[in-house]
């Protein structure tokens, strides 16, 4: 008898414990002394690499607050954003996290409250005015934009001397004049003018935005496809770049590189963060160039757009108002701060103020002596601003069999309306 | 003599007794059950009950709202999902069929009796089972790449002539993705059947050799039928499992191209984690899921007959 009360009584403790346990959670510390806080960004050699040179540049100032940098891939840190903040619980998030800038009104409409509003702490007219947008929500700024997505079409001269252009003919074009040129390089080289992964239509979000448009309409939650005729354009110019065999497809982020690197195709057109990647093929030193974006031809569209790029957030946890006083003082007012962030790691900031800095003035042996940032940051200011919304992930699954229903025949007209239908109904 | 004596006291203590020792030990036998009983109660039935309700909510993140069917009826209109449980319903038609009967086929061959290494040749094939499945899964992304190791082979051995699009091919993609969960799981069923066959008593095949059957009649009449529960067992965790199909899709295709590969687990994903998250309507998808298991397995059980169930 004593040996099975025994077992009862250590069963009751196992539960108690697990339920006190839970109990114990919710108490959060209302401690706004802390000094010490933590921040979170994926990509060693970039993002953790600019938090590492804020954060020195940051403790010969104010030695007493310890900043902890983590590493996680971005898809981690969207998981471990979504999982904990619906479960309604702040701990064991971070103070600082770094949001790409297409997924952050998703976060910020469906979790409010749990970010720290950042309006009035800097001066938002310092920043690209696309970075601005896209990091507010009701007119309340919540992220402080860092790296720039701004594009750029990079081209090997080598390829085009031998179609008889050379980079000056390729300065604002538009898509038609690109396809045109393409045409006659592969005719001259046999390379595929672009190489391109088929399940990511970042190459439509770069067309449409140079246009000023979005998959959704300006307030961010009525989808614009079907009318949208920057859309349809795109998928016109998608379609022929396909059909006149200009586009290689790979399937993954390693092949995209080999690709490049290994000279099978003679542009690629991406964001500015590509460019390491390509100076990673040294033997092709002198060979790259970089012009602007092509445009949309037709309508009006500049030739500047965006790809990717993220910005810094504040959640609603205890130290956030040292981590609002971390990132003013570093990424939001510090100019040398930038400087060495284009020196040492490429990174192009959205800092206006930054950009008379030296570094953004450097030539680059690799691209023929070109002032690469200094263009790519001019560039930037020309980006339209659209309102990303919170769905462009879930839009762009759907366009991306919508393409394929497209490149299969179909009537475009068509595609894009059934397009349409679904995500009015699969986003409420 | 100790044997007579034992007998004697038993019979000899009080009815009183024997009722508390039966008592007794029931009480030691529910407590041993009964820690894992509240954990799986904890972690298993109390999350599934919570999944049921948040399947009648939806909406972005955390702010859900009780919607009561609409999620249910979303559905039957969501073109995503029905695109996902056709993907899932053609990878369960084609390649649960190859699979069982492959590990049917390897199974009987390493069952021969005058087979020798047959160490050496089990170990090989129930390899691949072992072999983490995001491991594998990025091997085959690289083995099967446009420029991967198989459409060297096939284009050097003048098969092919133009690179086979593995990867970014709607139908070929379905193929590459077929191939590699049948290297995975093969060798798992393989298993279950070898240790069925061992179970076999070997007079019935040496009567029938006697009665003039040839190795064809023996399998079909004797294998077979001898082995109906274990085909049973396997297609059963077959379909299951290729229902919940999802890190080989994820790693090699990301659902890709188009939806051409996408299957329901991966769709609850996204719809989780890369979407702007509707959690609760994720939770319907999971337990549509849930609702095709039963209703696979049931069909399964009446094919077979329900005396081996």
């Amino acid at each position: 008898m004593k040996k099975v009360l025994a077992l009862l009584m250590v069963s009751m403790l196992l539960l108690a414990a697990c339920s006190s346990g839970s109990s114990n959670g919710t108490e959060s510390k209302k401690d706004s002394e802390t000094n010490e806080i933590t921040a979170w960004a994926w990509d060693k050699n970039f993002n953790i690499k600019a938090l590492e040179l804020a954060k020195e540049g940051y403790a010969s100032e104010n030695p007493d607050l310890k900043v902890n940098i983590i590493e996680n891939a971005q898809d981690d840190i969207v998981q471990k954003l979504n999982t904990s903040l619906s479960s309604g619980t702040t701990k064991g998030l971070p103070n600082i996290v770094l949001i790409e800038d297409y997924n952050a009104k998703s976060f910020l409409q469906a979790y409010p409250d749990m970010f720290h509003p950042l309006t009035g702490s800097y001066e938002t007219d310092d920043f690209v005015q696309y970075k601005v947008e896209a990091t507010s929500v009701d007119g309340e700024n919540y992220g402080l934009p860092f790296d720039t997505g701004v594009t750029g079409l990079y081209v090997r001269t080598d390829y085009l001397a031998e179609a008889g252009y050379t980079v000056e003919d390729l300065q604002n074009i538009d898509w038609k004049e690109y396809i045109e040129i393409g045409k006659k390089v592969k005719e001259a080289t046999g390379k595929r003018l672009l190489t391109y992964d088929p399940s990511d239509l970042g190459i439509l979000r770069t067309m449409i935005q140079s246009a000023g448009k979005w998959y959704v309409k300006a307030d961010g939650t009525t989808p614009d496809l079907a009318d949208n005729d920057a859309l349809k354009l795109s998928f016109e110019i998608y379609k022929e770049l396909v059909d006149n065999d200009l586009m290689n497809f790979h399937s993954d982020w390693n092949q995209f590189l080999a690709t490049f690197n290994g000279g099978e195709v003679a542009t690629v057109t991406t964001g500015n963060w590509i460019t390491p990647s390509i100076k990673a093929e040294a033997s092709q030193s002198g060979k790259w160039a970089v012009v602007p974006h092509p445009s949309l031809p037709g309508m009006e569209s500049v030739n500047a757009s965006n790809l990717g790029g993220a910005s810094w957030y504040v959640l609603n946890v205890p130290g956030k108002e040292q981590a609002v006083d971390f990132l003013t003082k570093t990424f939001g007012s510090n100019v040398d701060l930038y400087q060495k962030l284009v020196n040492e790691i490429g990174a192009i900031g959205t800092y206006i103020p930054a950009t008379e800095g030296e570094a953004y003035q450097t030539e680059d042996e690799f691209f023929g002596g070109q002032t690469i940032i200094s263009d790519f940051s001019k560039w930037a200011e020309e980006i339209p601003q659209v309102n990303y919304g919170m769905h462009t992930y879930a839009i762009e699954d759907i366009l991306v069999v919508a393409m394929q229903k497209y490149l299969d025949g179909q009537d475009l007209d068509k595609v894009l309306e059934e397009a349409q239908q679904q995500v009015e109904t699969q986003i409420k | 003599m100790i044997q007579a004596t034992t007998k004697q006291s038993i019979e000899s203590k009080p009815r009183k007794y024997n009722n508390k020792l039966r008592l007794k030990n029931g009480l030691i036998g529910w407590s041993f059950i009964a820690i894992a009983t509240a954990m799986i109660g904890l972690f298993y039935f109390y999350p599934m009950a919570q999944a049921l309700i948040l399947s009648f909510q939806s909406g972005a993140g955390a702010n859900l709202q009780f919607v009561g069917f609409d999620n249910y009826l979303r559905l039957f209109t969501d073109p995503t999902f029905i695109a996902a449980v056709k993907n899932t319903v053609i990878y369960l038609i084609i390649q649960v069929p190859i699979m069982i009967i492959l590990a049917l086929l390897i199974s009987v061959l390493l069952n021969d009796k005058k087979l020798k290494l047959k160490g050496f040749f089990r170990t090989a094939i129930f390899l691949p089972c072992i072999t983490s499945l995001v491991a594998y899964s990025v091997v085959f992304k690289y083995l099967f790449g446009t420029d991967g190791i198989i459409n060297q082979l096939l284009i050097n051995v003048s098969l092919i002539s133009e690179p086979i699009q593995w990867l970014t091919d709607p139908f070929w993609a379905k193929v590459t993705i077929i191939i590699a969960i049948t290297w995975r799981w093969t060798g798992y069923n393989m298993i279950f059947y070898l240790s069925a066959l061992q179970n076999v008593d070997n007079s019935i095949y040496e009567a029938a050799k006697i009665d003039g059957a040839n190795a064809f009649q023996q399998f079909f009449k004797i294998t077979i039928p001898m082995l109906k529960p274990i085909i049973l067992f396997t297609s059963i965790t077959s379909t299951i499992g290729t229902l919940q199909l999802f890190d080989e899709v994820m790693n090699i295709t990301k659902g890709g191209p188009g939806n051409a590969t996408l299957t329901i687990s991966q769709y609850i994903y996204n719809l989780s984690f890369k979407y702007t998250p509707d959690f609760g309507y994720a939770a319907t998808v999971s337990y549509a899921i849930v609702i095709m298991i039963v209703i696979f397995s049931i069909i399964q059980f009446k094919v077979a007959g329900d005396k081996n169930a």
